[in-house]
């Protein structure tokens, strides 16, 4: 197991928890700026469906943001929790206020966890620019929970759905013997 | 749709699953089933604390350390955490969905309960009272 440097736990609750109203942010905004209007006025109810090109769903405020978390999801995927840019906030402005944590912590588990929250909202941008209806309000949507619980909660996803995910033959650790 | 009550309905839905998972976690299941022992894992003499960890769970490293004390303070009883990140064969052959499980087994290797979530430091000893491995 590669323990670099313990983190601050308290870090990837800051973290979890400002991404958690980004989120929400996004899914009022979604749902505000929503394109598909219900029309009853003949009767029936009908999707109208206003064309827009992907460039354009992408310049939607909710959009923006969504993409800016997606973006912020995927370096601290690739580069380590310890780089997330929020973390970096908490690290030069919170934590010299605080007083030093009982114990550091694993940055794996926080890590995995920005993998899947990257996973879920790249899923919904790209459906939201090919105008897949509430395609950006359902994954803001589930990526708020999962960062909520966390927050709030201490929810552990890597603990409830990496088992799931390598049994699943979603994940394939390396050097694993199969099920 | 009002945006309002959607973010309204998402906190209150999220506020009960995060407080229904935190009423399983740590759960005691008593059981009376016979296992393969994985390789590498011998018995204690009077229990065995048997953990599932993955590389990618924190509270698995607080569950070690509340198992490791017990097993420290009482005769005869082991805890051995057992990494399932590489092990997918093994997760399947014990039917681990989530980490850390803890399962309680006793002197013949039978497991008499099974703990999901992080385990509490109570409920373990009570279990290890109950099948005669602990005062």
């Amino acid at each position: 197991m590669t323990t670099p440097r313990g983190i601050d736990p308290r870090g990837p609750r800051f973290t979890a928890t400002l991404t958690a109203v980004l989120l929400l942010t996004v899914v009022a905004l979604g749902i505000a700026g929503t394109t598909y209007v219900i029309n009853t006025s003949s009767g029936w109810s009908a999707y109208e469906i206003t064309l827009k090109s992907p460039l354009q769903r992408l310049l939607e405020p909710g959009a923006i943001l969504f993409a800016v978390l997606v973006l912020i999801f995927a370096w601290s995927a690739t580069q380590g929790v310890a780089k997330h840019p929020f973390g970096l906030f908490f690290r030069a402005v919170i934590r010299p206020r605080l007083t030093p944590p009982a114990e550091l912590e694993d940055p794996a588990p926080p890590t995995f966890a920005q993998g899947v929250g990257f996973l879920i909202t790249a899923t919904g941008l790209v459906l939201h620019l090919l105008g897949v209806p509430y395609a950006l309000v359902i994954a803001a949507s589930l990526a708020f929970i999962a960062a909520f619980l966390n927050s709030v909660f201490a929810f552990c996803l890597g603990c409830q759905i990496y088992l799931l995910l390598v049994r699943a033959r979603i994940i394939r650790p390396k050097g694993a013997a199969l099920a | 749709m009002q945006p309002i009550l959607v973010v309204l309905g998402l906190v209150a839905f999220a506020t009960a699953l995060g407080l229904l998972w935190k009423s399983q976690q740590g759960r005691v299941r008593r059981t009376a089933s016979t296992i393969d022992l994985p390789e590498g894992v011998t018995l204690g003499g009077r229990a065995t604390l048997l953990q599932f960890s993955t590389e990618v769970c924190s509270p698995c490293r607080a569950t070690h350390t509340v198992l490791d004390s017990l097993a420290r303070e009482t005769d005869d009883v082991t805890h051995v955490d057992f990494d399932l990140t590489h092990r997918p064969d093994v997760a399947a052959r014990f039917n681990i969905l989530q980490t850390p499980t803890t399962l309680i087994l006793d002197r013949d290797g039978v497991v008499r309960a099974r703990i999901g979530g992080a385990a509490r430091r109570d409920s373990v000893l009570a279990e290890l009272t109950r099948i005669g491995a602990a005062a």
